[in-house]
């Protein structure tokens, strides 16, 4: 360092409030709303239902008795609820994923250029995402009841007997999960739309003018170019699979026999319907790891897919 | 006979015409059986699924409002959304511009915190927030409905919208701004804001729809009806057995559906790419 | 008297030091113009002087004050962004008194201004429309005028001429230097393109890597460049050196002292090719025909590739053996780390 120069002018001191120390301290100033809440109503509460969860809650003396990982061996290994719960959320994911994805692609193929028919379309498939979920569950469950229902008296026409839809336990699955596709597959196809239309026109009249056919140039070219695409939209749905609650809330409040029972209304029903704090806390911890290990599973694969 | 090359277009086309057609009928008939069914009376809700009302009830539109505070569990539904989004938008686009251009001790470690706050469900966080809002003497007000988008992961996906929205914009006009005189708050309303109005836009419709949307945390916060909020009330018309009232339920929904359809066929293009914007972050 | 004085600035980003103690003092009224190449840290001294990048060590003066933690809109100077930076959402009218505005002046008083300014640059007719309703020399002269408006005691350009296609960067080069002449105005000039700092600079700076290589007005530069970098650096085409061991017999026997050099330097303008009895020779391996004239690339016995200004139109052509001669006081002559060992450096007139 070369501390002579100062020393020999004139220098005024710098003074405290330098211009870096203000703009750290106005950064802090633009961030500070955000992260003052996000440390009470989301930190806070993360913390809080870790020790929740390590905890008895008496409601009646409103006190807090440290059990250790008694909640988490109940749910894990007494109870056999949680297992049939974890159940019923892995065949909703394995059904919703999948048909949700697929539709979405598909919908995307056939809307991502422009012409004549595409917005009246591109708008109807999306309109459910607008639309509230409690709306889209308490017409689609009216459209699915046993005799009156519309579904059912459609089928009739053409010879089908249709079940009671959302009174029994497999079909109650399989309906919940159609229904689900339908509201939110919209939302997949414009990602898929997106990144379809990020996909250079170059690649495919290359693959077209080397004679490569309309199924071809899907398999060759487009599909391994939506592969991140595709990464991504599969983890935001399957984690949003697992948070599934209004739907099945509305639609059969979890049953019948407990068929719809999925891990996100079980948490519900622990906490504000039974009272066991410290179990639905428990259960919460295990979706928050379900949801950062699916989280994490992307982030793996997208580095591996880029390296 | 040979089609030629325009006429094998044309039928290709019709074909796929048709096919999307048949696959979009369980996306559009619920609308329009729901919509139809709003003027029927309760029998015949359940005769044939015509969509042509025999007999036009126009009466349930008035009963919604008789049989529960509709036009306050509306107006709840508004003002709420319309405080959340400003609130959002506020302090999505502070946050979103420091972190986006300000140098400042910590901002990194920050960035991973908020980033880390996606991946946990509301779900999680509830039960703590529960018990923090009945401290707070906030049960059975608005204030969880408020306060919990604004600063949940729905807020902190707006914050990282809007940061990636202002890292594209070009440095220079700030700059600019800055040789001008004005202060790090005027040149973020001044200069970044105005330039932003797509980001602000997409922010805006996907946090209103969202808190208007909202279910699991009016259940869980609200007890009295006349808080309610919309999605609540719709889920609130049965008669004294707890059977469901159809015709009024459906009426109800209709009334809480319409309008955010119109708007949406009005601003498909803009609501549909806000929504596109908000999904690329992931 | 010194409009502008640095003393010993550093920049360092996290670990790395870009700037290392730059030491300059700038004349009430010179037109100074940091070149070098990309990433020399020109761009970035000048936004430490703007006060848009903070300063790391070292003092900043502008008209007699410390300005190191003064904020960038109180020191007195105005800067003309590469991007021209004009809101967009602005008419040309509001982008030129929007920093009056900010300041608070009054409305009258701003109008006055922005017209006069207006006027400077003949920009009266374009007051009122959006700057995406504007072409690039337009801009450019908007950005200008936003510069003027608030009579800065220092102007900074930030390679402002870089986004303008060839012709219209020759008119506005021109536009600028005649602007100073009517402002006289301090003015700092970034560029990596050496013609245009020797056109329009008063004095150049010439930076690589952080550390001012020399500084001197553009002759001065030219005819005595300090060291191998700025050689090259400035002249177009750049400066032919090779290893002296080839030459240094002939350049004995010719009175040149050549101890201690290690490589000598050539200009191409200033080698010419003779019928016999030139100085070095070599065969021609490539002509390249500019209009005037051509330029040669010459292959040297032992002393690598040349390049050669030939005027006229019947040059030599590809293959021709040729001998080439110069004046020896056009010689270039330095030693093993570069640096330029000019006997007596006579000053030159600017």
């Amino acid at each position: 360092m070369t501390g002579h120069i100062r020393t020999g002018t004139t220098a005024t001191r710098a003074p405290w409030l330098t211009l870096r120390r203000r703009e750290m301290f106005e950064g802090w100033l633009f961030v500070s709303p955000t992260v003052i809440g996000f440390l009470i109503f989301f930190l806070g509460p993360l913390i809080a239902v870790i020790i929740y969860s390590l905890s008895e809650w008496n409601l009646l003396s409103q006190q807090m008795t440290y059990i250790g990982t008694a909640n988490y061996r109940d749910a894990l290994i007494q109870n056999p609820d949680f297992w049939h719960v974890i159940r019923n959320s892995v065949i909703f994911a394995a059904g919703l994923v999948p048909l949700n994805m697929t539709l979405a692609l598909a919908l995307a193929l056939a809307l991502c250029r422009p012409g004549r028919g595409v917005v009246f379309f591109r708008t109807a498939f999306f309109a459910p995402v607008v639309t509230s979920a409690v709306a889209w569950a308490i017409v689609w469950k009216f459209l699915l009841q046993g005799e009156a229902g519309a579904v059912n008296q459609m089928l009739a026409v053409i010879g089908i007997d249709g079940p009671n839809w959302l009174r029994e336990p497999d079909w109650a699955m399989a309906a919940v999960i159609v229904t689900r596709v339908l509201k939110m597959v919209g939302l997949n196809m414009i990602l898929y739309i997106a990144a379809l239309q990020s996909i250079p026109r170059d690649y495919e009249d290359a693959a077209r003018l080397e004679g490569a056919g309309n199924w071809q140039i899907f398999r060759m070219v487009t599909w391994p170019l939506l592969a991140p695409s595709t990464l991504i939209i599969m983890v935001i749905t399957t984690i949003g699979s697992f948070k599934v609650f209004d739907h099945i809330y509305l639609m059969t409040g979890g049953g019948p026999e407990n068929g719809t029972l999925v891990l996100a209304f079980y948490i519900y029903e622990q906490a504000f319907e039974f009272f066991n704090v410290g179990y639905a806390s428990a259960l919460a911890m295990i979706m928050f790891a379900i949801v950062l290990v699916l989280a994490l599973v992307q982030i793996m694969l997208r580095q591996k897919g880029s390296a | 006979m040979e089609l030629t090359i325009r006429q094998a277009a044309i039928v290709k086309k019709l074909c796929w015409t048709l096919a999307l057609s048949v696959v979009a009928v369980p996306f559009l008939f619920p609308f329009l059986w729901m919509i139809s069914s709003a003027f029927k009376n309760a029998n015949e809700i359940f005769g044939q699924p015509n969509l042509i009302p025999d007999v036009w009830r126009w009466r349930n539109f008035v009963e919604v409002f008789e049989y529960q505070p509709f036009a306050r569990q509306y107006f709840n539904s508004i003002y709420i959304a319309v405080l959340v989004t400003g609130l959002t938008l506020i302090l999505s686009s502070l946050a979103g511009y420091a972190l986006a251009r300000m140098r400042f001790a910590g901002a990194g470690l920050l960035m991973l915190f908020l980033l880390s706050a996606l991946m946990v469900p509301e779900e999680v966080t509830i039960v703590p927030n529960f018990f923090l809002m009945k401290w707070l003497g906030a049960m059975d007000t608005h204030i969880p409905l408020v306060l919990l988008p604004v600063f949940g992961p729905h807020g902190v996906m707006a914050t990282f919208l809007m940061r990636q929205y202002f890292v594209s914009l070009p440095k220079e006009l700030e700059e600019a701004g800055k040789m001008d005189g004005l202060s790090r708050l005027g040149i973020w309303w001044k200069i970044a804001l105005p330039m932003s109005r797509p980001a602000l836009a997409a922010v805006a419709i996907i946090t209103f729809l969202f808190s208007w949307n909202l279910f699991l945390e009016p259940l869980v916060f609200l007890s009295s009806i006349e808080n309610f909020t919309l999605p609540l009330a719709l889920s609130n018309f049965t008669d004294p057995y707890g059977s469901p009232l159809w015709h009024l339920q459906l009426a109800a929904t209709s009334l809480a559906v319409v309008p955010i359809l119109i708007v949406y066929l009005i601003a498909q293009r803009q609501i549909i790419e806000s929504f596109a914007m908000s999904g690329v972050k992931g | 008297m010194s409009s502008l004085k640095l003393r010993n600035m550093t920049k360092t980003f996290g670990k790395t030091k870009v700037i290392h103690g730059i030491d300059l003092d700038v004349l009430e009224g010179e037109f100074v113009v940091f070149v070098g190449p990309s990433g020399c840290g020109k761009s970035t001294l000048l936004r430490m002087i703007a006060g848009l990048e903070d300063i790391s060590g070292g003092e900043l003066w502008i008209g007699g004050r410390q300005v190191n933690e003064v904020q960038a809109a109180r020191r007195g100077v105005a800067m003309v962004f590469q991007s021209y930076a004009l809101y967009p959402h602005l008419t040309v009218r509001q982008n030129m008194g929007f920093g009056l505005k900010v300041r608070k002046e009054k409305p009258d008083s701003i109008a006055r201004k922005v017209d006069e300014a207006a006027m400077t640059l003949q920009l009266e007719k374009l007051l009122d429309r959006y700057p995406r309703e504007l072409s690039g020399g337009q801009r450019q002269r908007v950005a200008i005028g936003r510069a003027i408006v608030g009579d800065p005691k220092v102007f900074l350009f930030d390679e402002p001429l870089s986004n303008l296609d060839a012709e219209l960067r020759v008119h506005m080069r021109a536009e600028i230097a005649s602007l100073h002449r009517r402002l006289e105005n301090t003015m700092i000039y970034v560029t990596h393109d050496q013609i245009e700092a020797m056109t329009l600079a008063d004095r150049i700076v010439v930076l690589r890597d952080g550390r001012i290589e020399q500084v001197g007005n553009p002759k001065e530069l030219y005819a005595h460049p300090d060291n191998i970098f700025v050689a090259q650096f400035i002249g177009s085409p750049k400066m032919n050196i090779c290893s002296a061991d080839a030459l240094a017999p002939e350049l004995t026997r010719a009175g040149i002292p050549m101890e201690g050099v290690e490589q000598i330097g050539l200009r191409p303008e200033h080698l010419r090719i003779v019928p016999d009895g030139g100085l070095i020779n070599g065969q021609v391996a490539l002509s390249e025909y500019t209009g005037g004239g051509s330029l040669l690339h010459v292959e040297m016995e032992g002393a690598g590739r040349f390049l050669v200004l030939s005027e006229g139109q019947e040059g030599p052509q590809p293959g021709d053996e040729v001998q080439l001669d110069f004046d020896t006081a056009n010689l270039h002559r330095f030693d093993a780390e570069g640096r330029s060992l000019q006997a007596a450096r006579e000053p030159v007139p600017a």
